[in-house]
Parts: structure tokens; sequence; C-alpha cells
């Protein structure tokens, strides 16, 4: 006679399931684990020797956001000298964590014990793919930015830390203004761009992430970049600059720079320099009054006031956020802050007012935005932001309480067994 | 064992890894241009224009403009149309008397000011019109047309230099010019950068270079004065030195001289060729002449040099004790002026 739960425990058994997915079975094999695991071990040694080179964010960028990435061996290692030339290509985290993650949901289908006795590591495994999953997810879509406020002010909007933007802004309506945003990754050197929303093309004649500039006293000796500048700042103040590799460290400062022709169908309306500065564009008064007008370049065309500048890219916010007050402490005796601290109102879509204080790992959630405390300077009055949009955010969790029940689920069994068995020798 | 997972790899493993991998890259973010709408943010002053056809911008700002434009003609730039802001209220008398006297006016009054003055309304908008018109001048006067716009407590002045044909000529660009304008004073002062049309030239063609002595107190220049300067002395005393230049002969040599000897409560002359007031001197080279006109409170001493396109005035006038001690430096500037075509 056939015993149906038999059956059935049997339908489930690796065996069969390896039977019913055969080419899963090479995925699962734990020597590519292993060899996805020395390979990441490798991944992590080379991005620490590189972030000495390019920061900690370029290290990020090259090796952990990329399917791969190329490093050199070290000049100053032994036989240096020799390797250094040789271009070595290093599986990057994309490629490293979606494999293992491929692995491990191949193992979990064709080799792991679908039992309640093995419960805790399919727990445990299940937590760490969900771990995995959610540090790729993050690494894709999280958007770091932030929003500087002024004390007794408010601001609705928050700056990208990388990548600018050119802003053209129709300033002549008193009642809202109309904003134009071309980002960086259509700034491409001779393209032509027609803006929707925007009477004028605009042509790039130059642009790059990076920068150092300085006065001279005469167009004529102006670098080759800027010398067909003839309109705004660029030209009055007679900027030349030095384009420069964008800076990756973690104290960078980095001056992105274009220059541009605005094209009135076939008339060149002249060519003009826009420079971001890497902490808002409202910083420039404190560099050079001459460049104070580098955050609104004004052009008049057609009976309508338009402001120009190349800034940090922008997100607007349905709500906005006032700084009422601000506090730093210090460890007694040094310059090491103890905490920082921000007292805010959250100025809601709906007119109602929250009162919030963010400080040190205690941060302000939003919207779907989180808003930790990231820099303030007591002495002129500002605080800023570090705001965080994460839509997983919660899967890092809800992995760690995964692996907390795996580990609990298996050891409990095993202690249970285990006493199970004493008490039976006792017995 | 490897090479056994790697033979074993199969279609259906490829298309796993590969859409897992689409999926992945797909989460990026895509780059394009966006319009949207914000709250206003801009604090600066909104001065937006729809330029005529026959008018042309300048390019240099000088004093308070935010905009500066000619009137585009076959004998090159005429006249001159500026736009400015004010934050606070300014008479109409005061504005009307700074051009006034340029033009040979005495000082209005309250009362005088009607005479010239009347109300406008071009389009939604209410202006003060004020018509100046060169005194003396036989042909083609020299005008000034003032328009001037009350906004609460913001001032915005129009004024329309050149001769008067050519001010009649234009009169439907300018009113035209006046509708299209969009006005807001903001926060901060700013000057309207260069403007975005390539403008014929800078300065007024030709513009010459000069030196001033150190302790002359450099002042504003604006649409009609090319420089300015102030001298004072320790009691008090001021004299007030300009250089202007205009299109065209602006009236003549006698009409101009009858003008500034007017300021210092002098007689007229009847002619330039016979006055004791009036020489003959080269101005760089050039045939100009000087006018040396003392009176007792007031005295003027100037240079007027008629080009075949533009005509030059240097001018200093103010306390007659002042003007006897400076007449000196005076001379040596004139002696230094260069226009720099020889």
């Amino acid at each position: 006679m056939i015993n149906p739960s038999k059956t059935k425990k049997r339908a489930y058994s690796v065996g069969a399931r390896q039977k019913a997915f055969p080419w899963i079975v090479p995925l699962a094999s734990v020597r590519l684990t292993l060899a996805l695991l020395s390979f990441s071990m490798i991944l992590i040694f080379v991005a620490t020797l590189e972030q000495v080179r390019i920061g900690i964010r370029g290290a990020q960028a090259e090796y952990f956001e990329s399917f791969y990435g190329i490093w050199y061996y070290p000049e100053q290692f032994w036989g240096g000298s020799f390797l250094n030339a040789v271009p070595l290509p290093i599986p990057g985290g994309y490629l490293l964590g979606g494999l293992l993650i491929i692995n491990l949901i191949a193992a979990f289908i064709t080799r792991f014990q679908w039992s309640g006795k093995k419960m805790g590591i399919q727990i445990i495994h299940l937590g760490i793919i969900l771990l995995l999953i959610g540090q790729m997810t993050t690494q894709a879509i999280q958007v770091e930015s932030r929003m500087l406020i002024n004390k007794g002010e408010s601001s609705n909007y928050i700056e990208r830390f990388h990548g600018v933007e050119l802003a053209i802004t129709d300033v002549t309506d008193a009642n809202r203004s109309k904003v134009v945003s071309i980002p960086e990754e259509l700034l491409k050197p001779d393209s032509t761009i027609r803006v929707p929303g925007f009477p004028l093309k605009v042509k790039v004649r130059a642009f790059g992430p990076n920068c150092s500039f300085n006065f001279k006293d005469s167009p004529s000796m102006r670098s080759a970049i800027t010398s067909n500048v003839n309109q705004g700042i660029g030209a009055s103040a007679n900027l030349s600059l030095t384009p420069l590799d964008e800076d990756f460290s973690n104290d960078a400062a980095n001056f992105g720079y274009l220059v541009y022709q605005l094209i009135d169908g076939s008339k060149e309306l002249g060519t003009w320099l826009a420079v971001s500065h890497p902490a808002g564009n409202d910083r420039w008064k404190m560099v050079h009054p001459k460049l104070e007008g580098m955050a609104f370049q004004p052009l008049r065309h057609a009976g309508k006031l338009w402001g120009m500048e190349l800034r940090s890219k922008r997100e607007y916010l349905p709500y906005s956020i006032e700084l009422l007050k601000i506090e730093n402490e210090f460890y007694q005796g040094t310059d090491i802050p103890h905490n920082f601290e921000s007292h805010v109102n959250l100025n809601l879509e709906s007119g109602q007012k929250r009162k919030a204080l963010v400080y040190m790992n205690t941060p302000l959630r939003h919207a779907g935005k989180t808003f930790y405390q990231y820099q303030m300077n007591k002495a002129a009055d500002y605080t800023v932001f570090q705001v965080i949009r994460n839509p997983s955010w919660l899967v890092p969790y809800i992995a760690c309480i995964l692996l907390s029940v795996g580990l609990l689920w298996q050891f409990s069994f095993h202690l249970v067994n285990f006493l199970r068995k004493q008490s039976k020798v006792s017995a | 064992m490897y090479l056994n997972t790697f033979t074993r790899f199969n279609f259906s493993q490829f298309w796993v890894l590969s859409l897992f991998l689409l999926g992945f890259i797909s989460c990026t973010e895509e780059a394009e241009i966006q319009t949207y709408y914000i709250e206003p943010e801009y604090d600066g002053p909104v001065v937006a224009w729809k330029l005529p056809p026959t008018w042309g911008e300048n390019p240099e700002l000088s004093g308070p403009m935010a905009g500066s434009f000619h009137v585009k003609t076959d004998a090159g730039p005429q006249g001159r149309i500026g736009v400015m802001p004010f934050r606070e209220a300014v008479s109409t008398l005061s504005i009307t008397n700074m051009f006034g006297m340029e033009l040979g006016y005495d000082r209005f009054t309250e009362d005088s000011l009607k005479t010239v003055m009347t109300q406008k309304k071009v389009g939604n908008k209410e202006f003060e019109w004020v018509r100046l018109t060169e005194h003396n001048a036989t042909q083609d006067p020299k005008m000034a047309l003032l328009a001037v716009y009350r906004q609460e407590d913001e001032t915005w002045l129009f004024p329309f230099v050149a001769n008067a044909n050519l001010i009649n000529q234009e009169m439907n660009a300018f009113l035209a010019f006046l509708d299209s304008t969009t006005l807001r004073a903001g926060k901060k002062v700013i000057r309207a950068a260069r403007p975005v049309s390539s403008p014929p030239v800078s300065k007024p063609k030709g513009a010459p270079t000069w030196e001033a002595p150190k302790h002359w107190v450099a002042g504003k220049a604006s649409s009609v004065r090319i420089a300015s300067y102030l001298v004072k002395d320790e009691k008090g005393n001021e004299l007030d030195f300009s250089i202007t230049s205009f299109p065209g002969d602006v009236g003549g040599l006698l009409s101009n001289v009858n003008r500034w000897l007017s300021q210092v409560d002098l007689p007229k002359i009847e002619n330039s060729t016979s006055s004791p007031l009036l020489s003959s001197f080269k101005l760089d080279d050039k045939d100009a002449h000087l006018l040396l006109a003392e009176n007792t409170e007031k005295t003027i001493y100037g240079a007027l040099l008629f080009g075949p396109s533009q005509s030059w005035f240097f001018k200093i006038m103010g306390d007659t004790s002042l003007a006897k001690v400076e007449k000196e430096n005076f001379l040596n500037l004139l002696n230094s002026v260069c226009f720099h075509d020889h």
C-alpha cells in the first residue's frame, strides 16, 4: 500500500527537486559559493588599497557599484615597476553579489533539506539572501542628498552630493517661477540641446566635473576653454579656468563648469560660463563679490527674465523644514563634537506643523526620506542634513530578524534534542 | 567538476542570469530634462522687456541703469534709452531737474514742472510723462523724454535722450517698449547683466582717455556722463566736473555755450567768434573751443569738441574761488585727453 505522506515527502526530497530543476544544480555548487566569497575578499582588499588613492566614494563607484573594476598593481609593492602596467580586471560588487544571490537561491531549491530539522538553516540563508538583495537594491536606488537651512529660515529642496544640472529659471511671474533643468548626463560637449519650455537652444562647448579658476586682467589672458566667453560673469570677471579630475575624497570640493552658447533660431546670442559651487551657489558671494552673480546670470529674452546657473542636482519637496534652533556640544576640553542638535519645524503639505529634534543617529523620517544631522555651523547659524531616499531601508532589518530567528530555531532544535537525549540516558 | 559545471550551462541558465542583471540595471535613474514650477525664490529686481526691432542694446551699463539701448540708424547708433530702477520713491521734480540742467533749463519748481509734465497711460501702466527740449537750439534740438512709472514705493525711470526728430520718429517703438516691460523691485539691488544681443560698441564710439588729478573724486557715470568727478576744498566749496558725449552737434557751439553761461548766471553771447570768454584750442590735435567764464559766485570752464558724428563736452562748474584754484588742473586734464585715433 502506498503511504501518501511518504509520497509527498519524496516529491519534495532533494533528489526529486534536483531532478525537477536539473539546470539549477550547477548554480548551487558550494565550490561556486567559495569561489565567489574568495573573489569578494580580493575585491575588498583591492578596494581598500584603492581607497587611499581615489577616496571612499571613488573606490565605491569603481569596485562595488559596478560589474567589474580595473586595478593596477601598486608600483610601491614588490615587482610593482613591471606589474603596474598590466590592467587587472576585478569582479565588481554587482557581479559578485548578483551571483551569490543566484547561488544561494539555487542551493535553496536543489540542495537544502526542507525539513523542520533544517528549518533554521533555511531561514538563516533566506536572511542572507534578503541582506544581499537589500544591499544591492540600496546601492542601485538609494539617493543621497543634502539640505542646508539657515537659522530662522526654511528650505523645501534637497541637493545631490554628486552631479550638477544647468537650471534656467523664468522669474518674470511674481507668483511662481518656471524651472527648466538639464542634468549633467546631457551636457555633452558639442551637443545642441533643445529644451522644452525654453525658447532658446543650448549648445554645450565644454563641461567638466571639476576645475580651478582665477581672474585675469584681460580676455586675451584667459585659458582656451573660456577664451570665447563673452557674456555673463565669466566675461565681466575675466575668468580663466583649468579643468581638473573629479575629486572623490571625503573632503572633496568639486567646482563643476559649463561653457555654453545660447542660440535663437540660427542666431548665436553669446557664450556663457557657469561654475557650480560645491556648497551651493549662494556661497559664491563669500568667495568673491565678482562671483556673486554665478547664482543668477540674467538673460532677458522676449519680455521675460531668466536666471541661469550650474548647480548641484536639485529636488523640490512638497513640504519644507524650518530651522528653529541649533545646538552643539563638545567633549570637555576638546574640539571633538559630542552632539549636534537641530530643532526644526516640519511644515507639512497639509499646512500642519510638526516639531522635531534631529541629532546624531536620530534622524527625522518623512515621506520616504530620512534626514540625518550631517554638518552644522553655529557661528554662521546653519545646519546641513544628509537626506537619504532608500525605499528598501526596511529590508536589512527584516533580514536581521530572519537571521536571528533562524539561529534561534537551529540552536533551540539542537538543544531540545540534546536535552531529550540526556533525559533518556539518565532515565 | 568546474568544467562539468560550466559545460552544463544551458540557455535557461543564461536567461535567468540575463533577466536578473537587466532587472537590476533598469533600477538606475534615467537622465532627462525637467520642467516644473516653484514658489518664487529670486529676490532681485525683475526688469524684462521686448526690444523694438529698430533698437539695439548697449553693452556696458553705468550708474543705476538696469538696461541701456540705442536706436539703430544708417549713421550708426543714435540716442540713448535707459531703464533706471529706484528702490525708493524719487520725486519727478528731482528727476526732471537732473536732466533739465543738461538741456539748459533753470531749476524746476513744483509749479514750473507742471508746464512740462503730463500723465500718460501706456497699456495698463500709468506714466508721468516729461518732455524737455533743449533751450536755444535752432533746428532738431536735443530732447529728453522722461517716462516715470510708480509702483508701490518703487520708481522706474525710462529716459529717452536724443534729437527731437529721432524721438518723434521712434515714439511708437518707445510706447511699445514701455508696454512690454515687466517691472518688479527686489530686496537686493542688482544691475542687469550684459544684454544677450551683440552690442555695437561698449562706449560712445571713439571715447577718449584722460588723466584726472588724484584729489578729484570719481563719481558715477551715467547714460549722459562718460565721466564724473567731484572736487572739494576744506571749506566745503565744490566743483562738478563732467565729460559728456552726444550724437551730432546737439545745437552747435553758440547754443551750448549760451546754455552753459546761463548756468552761472552770465549773459548770453551773440557771436562765438568775438566773445572774450571763448577761444579756439587744440584738444588732442583736434580743433576745439575753450570757455572760461567766471562770475562772482559761480564759474564754468569748459571745452567743446564737435566731431563728424559725435560731440564731446568737458566741463567743470561750481564755486568761483575753488574754480580758480583748480583751473590749472582742468587745463592739464584737457592736455592729457587722448582719442587714440591718430
